[in-house]
């Protein structure tokens, strides 16, 4: 165990004997809610072939009904407690959070145990569930931003890849699924093992632990699930692609590529280069050039996911089919700009001061300082890994950031996808 | 802490000493509320403008100065009001005062700003309608009201992006940007007294401005039932009800949010969790249980938004695959009937009032939550309104709950949209 610390900015860890890490957090200071979150190995990249969609089956369907509860009491417990129970999929992993005032750290708990543990998977449930599941992959289609967004990744990875799918599956394969086959997933990827119970609370580390023990117990010994295989990421994107969507109003660029996992050491410098591009709310590169010099869109921005197996960045702007075609080649200059030219001190200064700045204020919430936690945890960062970001923003200078910007985010081998309402004629896209 | 500054500007103080950080809200009494045909989505592009420069700040240099320092800052329009906030970490709250004080009186409206934030507004708008339930809703409310301003969407009409000037939005904003329509918000990490010096030093000297924000059209009541149908890409049907409703100042008020509990399952103004949006997961509530229970609906929720002037009560429901809306909505009409005759029961009264409580507990944690509501419910009521409101709300009866139901799901004040996807469903 490590040592004990009232700095939300400290992760204390202990291993327990089924496998689980636990990671705590101390409360910040003026906040007077609790948190705790499962994150197991059950994100889409597990799905079996021809049974796309079981991941997300499985995890919206755990907190409907668990334990002793069906889903009505299930959810009348949590209005009791005055909490929040979300999950989120992801393709490496499930979350499920917990979030209520500090008095209810017992039976929220309990009830996160329940969920993780023992979800009733109920027949009645899982139709709701998998009719809901439809709806998605219906709105994922015809919505120019989802469907910009699972296009690009279909364009970036190739088969068999996890970060290819957005894990919602397809009707035929989601239909297929049975009771047992989610039975199966469940035992199998909501493991101890491999998996990390964060929860930011005022009590102590040893006391979090006691809580833990007891509570989550009964895992069946099954180990971690195997990563699957990665296939590699071709060199070089193929060619560009117009998805036209009639009757829309409005185009959505996507311009990404494959990336780097969040291990490489090199991720504070690609951070950077991100948040110059497009990440830094209202200051990046293309909120600047797109928005606000040309008045091209009105949302223009970029991301980075480093993730455990690899990664992706994504460059995205949504705007009139009249000012697509501007505003594609204008985000593709300033990518291309970022590798080539060395990013100026003035510019370096203002979005580090600014990544570094902000840390009070995700620290203002019991929630705002919990993420940061989930995110030292499932990456396995040093328990002082947020104490030294600034430190590591600090070491980042112009060439080292363009040199991260050439790898993590590589315009040479970046695609692009558009969808909306384009016009008939597609246009020429030059490659950079 | 509660002051008045002589040039009208109201002041409301709430400090945290724990906080890292500052919070700052300023709310200004007008919203679309205050626009007319010809001009509507002024006061929606006017808040675009306000990050476009001022004396002190050139274009761009409001955001950098916060930014730079870790912090945030945006802004929204809304029906009823514009607001505009920066959280920042504590020891910069000067900045976002600075600038607040800076732009209150003398933001800089410049035409070439205004041709290029043109097309921004229009992406947006553009945005927004891609999706079907921005065209629906749009929709709802130009039916449900013929002549008052809740009618168009405080994004404006299309034809008026186009049209308004920079003379428009600068008259507007002189008419109604000033001390008298504003109310300015801190919370967090700051010694009150200091900083109440710092606000009558910055926001003192500012000239008395404003002119009434009061709307006075008011909207006849509905004489039948008003509906259409649109069309366009979608995924199923669904359907937009609303129902003519009280003013949020009506003594009726605290039983629409306990409806929006009962029949939706929750009210955007008292639910836990960090966020100011809804979730449609509520499987205790009355429609919930009617209709996606049984395999009818995908989801069904409803919204009661308190507004300044008379709203509507709202419901949505999205058909499963292969259901009909008049499916639906004969399924909606015969639970509201059995809602009409029985009201809750006993057990459904004291599950949504504990919803509620309990709810309301975490809804001050953090310096921007606490600036966003203090200044939401001014905007909305008076001094004490959210307590009073809440107050009230326990003090109702099954039977009150009965007779607002009557009262408000009357057949001659409601709108209906459905929504019928053009393209079929098919294997995504």
């Amino acid at each position: 165990m490590t040592r004990e610390s009232s700095d939300p900015l400290r992760v204390g860890r202990a291993v327990l004997a089924s496998g689980l890490t636990v990671a705590r957090q101390a409360v910040p200071d003026a906040a007077r809610s609790f948190a705790a979150s499962y994150i197991g190995p059950a994100g889409w990249a597990y799905d079996p072939d021809g049974a796309e969609g079981l991941a997300r089956l499985v995890a919206d369907l755990a907190p409907s009904a668990a334990g002793r509860r069906d889903r009505v009491a299930l959810a009348r417990a949590l209005d009791e407690l005055g909490a929040t129970l979300t999950h989120r999929l992801a393709p490496e992993s499930v979350e499920y959070s917990v979030h209520g005032p500090a008095d209810t750290f017992e039976p929220l708990l309990d009830l996160l145990a329940d969920v993780v543990l023992r979800p009733r998977l109920a027949t009645e449930d899982l139709e709701r569930v998998r009719r809901q599941l439809f709806e998605r992959q219906l709105r994922e289609a015809a919505q120019p931003e989802s469907r910009a967004d699972r296009e690009v990744l279909r364009t970036i990875f190739p088969p068999g890849h996890p970060y290819r799918a957005t894990g919602l599956g397809t009707r035929s394969a989601v239909a297929r699924l049975t009771r047992p086959q989610l039975a199966r997933f469940r035992a199998g990827h909501f493991t101890a093992a491999g998996a990390y119970l964060v929860v930011t609370s005022g009590r102590s580390l040893t006391e979090v632990v006691r809580a833990i023990r007891g509570r989550f117990t009964g895992f069946d010994r099954e180990p971690a699930p195997a990563g699957p295989a990665i296939p590699a990421v071709r060199a070089g994107g193929p060619a560009p692609r117009d998805i036209r969507m009639p009757g829309r109003a409005q185009v959505e660029i996507r311009i990404g590529g494959a990336s780097r996992p969040r291990s490489d050491p090199d991720y504070p410098a690609a951070f950077l280069a991100n948040e110059v591009l497009g990440g830094r709310p209202l200051l990046s590169r293309l909120f600047q050039r797109v928005r606000e010099v040309h008045g091209l869109a009105y949302h223009a921005s970029s991301g980075l996911e480093p993730m455990r197996w690899g990664g992706y960045w994504q460059a995205q702007a949504g705007t009139g089919p009249e000012r697509a075609d501007r505003a594609t080649a204008l985000i593709r200059r300033e990518i291309a700009r970022l590798a080539r030219e060395p990013v100026g001190t003035g510019e370096l200064t203002t979005i580090r001061d600014s990544a570094v700045g902000e840390m009070p204020l995700a620290l203002e919430t019991t929630l705002g300082a919990h993420e940061l936690a989930a995110d030292v945890a499932y990456h396995d960062l040093p328990d002082d890994w947020l104490v030294n970001w600034p430190r590591a923003l600090a070491a980042v200078g112009p060439e080292q950031l363009r040199r991260a910007a050439r790898t993590w985010m590589d315009p040479g081998t970046a695609v692009v996808v558009r969808a909306g309402p384009l016009g008939p004629v597609a246009p020429v896209h030059r490659r950079q | 802490m509660r002051f008045v500054l002589p040039n009208g500007l109201t002041v409301l103080l709430a400090p945290e000493p724990a906080s890292p950080t500052a919070s700052v809200w300023v709310w200004y009494r007008v919203g679309s509320k205050n626009e007319w045909p010809g001009v509507t989505g002024a006061s929606h592009w006017v808040e675009h403008m306000l990050f476009q420069g001022s004396p002190r700040y050139g274009k761009g240099e409001m955001d950098r100065a916060v930014i730079s320092v870790g912090g945030t800052l945006n802004a929204f329009t809304d029906t009823d009001f514009t607001a505009y906030f920066s959280t920042v970490p504590r020891e910069h709250l000067h900045v976002p005062l600075d600038i607040e004080s800076d732009r209150m009186t003398r933001a800089l409206i410049a035409p070439a700003e205004v041709e290029r934030e043109r097309t921004i507004i229009r992406s947006e708008r553009e945005g927004n309608e891609n999706w079907p339930e921005f065209r629906a809703e749009e929709e709802l409310f130009h039916l449900a009201y013929r002549l008052h301003p809740y009618r168009w969407d405080p994004l404006g009409y299309p034809e008026d992006i186009l049209a308004l000037t920079p003379a428009d939005l600068a008259a507007y904003y002189r008419r109604y940007y000033g001390t008298r329509n504003a109310v300015l918000v801190i919370a967090g990490g700051f010694d009150a007294a200091r900083t109440a010096a710092d606000v009558r030093r910055r926001f003192g000297r500012l000239p008395a401005g404003g002119e009434d924000p009061t709307v006075r059209v008011v909207e006849p009541p509905g004489r039948g039932e008003r509906r259409t149908t649109l069309t366009g890409p979608g995924t199923t049907p669904f359907l937009e009800m609303g129902w003519r409703g009280p003013a949020v100042g009506d003594p009726s008020a605290p039983a629409l949010l306990l409806l929006d509990v009962l029949l939706g399952g929750e009210t955007r103004l008292f639910r836990a969790g960090s966020t100011w949006g809804r979730s449609s997961e509520h499987p205790s509530a009355r429609l919930y249980r009617r209709l996606v229970d049984p395999g009818l609906a995908i989801r069904a929720t409803t919204e009661w938004r308190p507004r300044v002037h008379p709203g509507l009560f709202g419901l949505h429901a999205q058909a499963s695959r292969g259901v009909s809306l008049d499916r639906i909505e004969a399924t909606i009409d015969a639970e509201l009937d059995r809602f009409r005759r029985t009201g809750p029961s006993a057990r459904e009264l004291r599950e949504a009032r504990t919803k509620i409580a309990r709810g309301a507990a975490l809804a001050y944690e953090g310096a921007s939550r606490t600036g966003f509501r203090l200044g939401y419910f001014e905007m909305l009521g008076r001094p004490g309104f959210e307590s009073d409101l809440l107050r009230r709300l326990f003090a109702l009866r099954s039977r009150d709950l009965r007779d607002a139901a009557r009262e408000i799901f009357r057949p001659e004040g409601r709108t209906v949209v459905r929504y019928e996807p053009t393209e079929g469903p098919g294997d995504a």
